[in-house]
């Protein structure tokens, strides 16, 4: 039990410091690339460097998401039960949502 | 124990606290936490738009430059800019470092401004 918690402390740490140059990077980026048109966009999403920087942001920002409100959850939410469905749909979001952007990802950069 | 096991203490509720800087930056790095799970929804709803086609695309694009749109990304960038910037601030904590009230408390000014500036950066790079 208190093994696990150190382990979620120390994976929320991880994540935080590799996340740190990748969300620059992505902001610095996402900013004009917003404003861009259909196909500036598309073809930076088709490029290599761009695509894997994308996936590991997207897993990394759910992955790091996911502890965190498990954290919010852990400090306001008394009824274990509440807990545990809270924190299931936090898990099925943080799932679900990346995975199916990583695949439309991979769509985009294989057609 | 089964009864305590139950009934573990939460953390006090944020109105017992007298407001000072130290915990008006720490309630916001949290709240940005959940404005930053809204920011990447978009970014996926961004990503998941552009492999619709260009058709669906338009209409984010429609947004994106529309008044509201642009504030609610700008404001998205300073949510994320400034929850990455307290993070390194709580990984020195982690450290051992910058636990003095001066040091605390100048840290937490120069991250604050720092997020706004950040924000202005990459939307002038932009």
């Amino acid at each position: 039990m208190s093994n696990n918690v150190v382990k979620k402390w120390m994976l929320q740490r991880i994540s935080a410091v590799i996340l740190l140059p990748v969300l620059i990077w992505f902001l610095s980026i996402f900013t004009g690339l917003i404003q861009k048109d259909y196909q500036t966009v598309l073809a930076f999403f088709k490029n290599d460097i761009n695509f894997v920087f994308s996936v590991i942001l997207l897993v990394l920002v759910f992955f790091h998401m996911k502890i965190g409100m498990g954290e919010i959850f852990e400090d306001y939410i008394q009824n274990s039960r509440y807990k545990s469905v809270a924190n299931f749909i936090i898990s099925v979001f943080a799932t679900v949502l990346p995975l199916v952007t990583i695949v439309s990802l991979v769509l985009i950069k294989f057609n | 124990m089964d009864d305590l096991q139950k009934n573990r203490p939460l953390s006090p509720h944020l109105q017992v606290y007298k407001w000072q800087l130290s915990s008006l930056l720490s309630i916001t790095h949290r709240l940005t936490s959940i404005i930053n799970t809204a920011g990447i929804t978009l970014i996926c709803s961004w990503i998941l738009s552009l492999y619709m086609g260009e058709n669906c695309y338009k209409y984010f694009s429609m947004f994106a430059s529309s008044f509201i749109g642009k504030f609610i990304l700008i404001g998205f960038t300073w949510s994320f800019s400034y929850h990455l910037l307290n993070g390194v601030r709580h990984l020195f904590w982690d450290m051992g470092y910058g636990y003095e009230i001066k040091t605390a408390n100048l840290s937490g000014i120069v991250v604050l401004v720092s997020s706004f500036l950040l924000t202005i950066g990459f939307w002038i790079l932009a």
